[in-house]
């Protein structure tokens, strides 16, 4: 042994989390490797969740495929349902009313609203914070009853259906009226918890440089959404898609890339929301919210990508008389797995759920790949 | 009525299973215990994610293969007398992902649950209503407060 170093042992071990663990709501195993308590190397293994639902699609008819792909998650299912049917509309050249393309953006930024809060909540959770956490529950209840009212169900609401929306989430006036009432109390609420959060010294302090992801990492990462956001790179494929040319709001980002950026990045977020449900109810155009003189044919390998409550999304299928083929969905939470081990590393071994959580994980979402162990 | 059985009856601790569901019912479900507006809390209904501290296991989602050794492993974890709750279509017959093809059963589910593990209560919808699983969670209490 060196003379100059003090003569200490080094306590090498590895911590399985896993698969059901209590911090995790979902099941998924991680492995730590410390050092001393402080994290030298991190694994995060999916594979539990594997339904196969890519395999179920192959062969279905494709208005069944659309909504089977909103059993993918329970969270952002109407993001799943969406930018399937986009693919299918891309495919058969399907003109969109543009009333259903509003609805379609209400539903949509509704559930971005109910998922960034879930996060929240989970965070604070995590944090150790139940009293913030329960707040914004309740806070989120609000949403899951404007998405009752809308689709008929709180969580699976299957809103977009192959050339427009399904005519049970047509809005009339009593439900645009419980719509702007339920954005104002979304805001009152919001800003008071957000004044109260942004304002803890005992929370900031607790997540300031913590699970720290340079921008250089993340990028390198192939991060996507909020998670690079909060590094500092001003992404939103929402700038790019033409759904959402009309409306007007501004791409959060901050520059820490820690749990705090990342937490701050959601908080920044819900207003934007708010404002383009805004104008949505206030340009929402008349006329039809489905389109129903397309024609099937058969179609190559279509893409689609979307900007979701996690990052990008992406649906791709070709159609075969009428059936789905060769049909490929990614997730954004397999894109950021790699960031989630990345937060995890050099840093104390409590903070790591933090770590992992602060990337928004879902990991029902992710497990789309199997290993094929013959052929 | 034993100590046990009147010490279980003021505190009635749920633990949550996820076995491979879409997270819609286990959402629901911990908003149910948690969330202020149904708040099953104020009965005395608390969740817990510790097998030998719980008294009712609730399971979500089709079992997947890779779940069905945890499930077992966490079933015999849990002290007699214990009630297990099935909640949701896919824990009670698959959903969509069990019978993918008409009759063709799909290679990466273990479940339903009922094959796996005795189900005392079943909560039907997709997702749960939390309405639904309080009254799953009501049905199966007397199991729990007249076992000798």
């Amino acid at each position: 042994m060196d003379d100059n170093k003090p003569n200490q042992t080094v306590i090498e071990a590895e911590v399985p989390m896993g698969t059901v663990h209590p911090a995790a709501l979902e099941p998924y195993r991680v492995r730590l490797f410390v050092e001393d308590e402080i994290v030298r190397d991190a694994e995060i293994t999916v594979g539990v969740n594997h339904r196969g639902v890519e395999r179920i699609m192959e062969g279905l008819p494709v208005e069944k495929a659309n909504s089977l792909t909103e059993k993918i998650c329970g969270i952002c299912s109407n993001s799943h349902i969406w930018n399937s049917c986009l693919v299918g509309e891309k495919a058969l050249d399907i003109e969109v009313p543009e009333r259903a393309q509003y609805i379609r953006i209400i539903m949509e930024e509704l559930e971005r609203l109910h998922s960034h809060c879930l996060y929240l909540a989970h965070g604070n959770e995590v944090l150790g914070h139940g009293t913030f956490s329960m707040r914004l529950f309740y806070i989120r209840e609000t949403v899951m009853d404007l998405l009752g009212m809308i689709g008929g169900n709180r969580v699976q609401y299957g809103a977009s259906i192959l050339g427009g929306v399904r005519p049970r989430c047509e809005l009339d006036d009593n439900r645009i009226q419980q719509l702007k009432d339920g954005m104002d109390l979304m805001e009152e609420r919001l800003t008071a918890f957000a004044d109260r959060f942004v304002s803890d010294p005992m929370i900031m302090s607790r997540i300031t440089n913590v699970g720290v992801i340079s921008q250089e990492d993340a990028i390198r990462l192939a991060c996507t959404g909020p998670t690079l956001r909060a590094t500092g790179v001003k992404k939103d494929l929402r700038t790019e898609m033409k759904e959402y040319e009309p409306f007007d709001f501004e791409v959060i980002t901050q520059d820490g890339g820690d749990v705090k950026s990342q937490l701050l990045v959601r908080v920044f977020e819900i207003p934007e929301s708010i404002k383009i449900i805004r104008q949505a109810i206030r340009d929402l155009p008349e006329g039809p919210i489905t389109n129903r003189s397309w024609e099937m044919k058969d179609t190559p390998l279509t893409k689609s990508y979307i900007e979701v409550p996690r990052g990008t999304l992406y649906h791709s299928y070709a159609l075969e008389d009428g059936r789905v083929r060769h049909c490929v969905i990614r997730t954004p939470s397999m894109a950021n797995i790699g960031a989630m081990q990345h937060a995890c590393i050099g840093h104390h071994i409590t903070d790591a759920q933090l770590s992992i959580v602060q990337c928004d994980p879902c990991f029902t979402c992710t497990d789309r790949a199997i290993q094929i162990i013959k052929i | 009525m034993s100590l046990k059985s009147y010490s279980r009856g003021r505190a009635v601790h749920v633990m949550l299973v996820y076995t491979g569901g879409c997270n819609g019912c286990d959402i629901e479900i911990v908003n149910c215990i948690l969330s202020p507006k149904f708040d099953a809390e104020q009965y005395k209904v608390f969740l817990t994610w510790n097998p030998r501290e719980a008294d009712v296991l609730v399971v979500t989602g089709p079992v997947t293969k890779y779940n069905e050794g945890p499930l077992r492993e966490i079933y015999q974890a849990i002290p007699e007398p214990k009630a297990v709750v099935a909640a949701g279509a896919c824990a009670l017959m698959g959903g969509v992902y069990k019978n993918c093809h008409g009759d063709i059963p799909s290679e990466e589910i273990a479940g339903p649950v009922d094959q796996i593990i005795p189900v005392d209560a079943k909560v039907p919808g997709c997702a749960v209503r939390p309405q639904d699983i309080v009254a799953g969670l009501v049905s199966a209490l007397p199991l729990l407060l007249n076992a000798e």
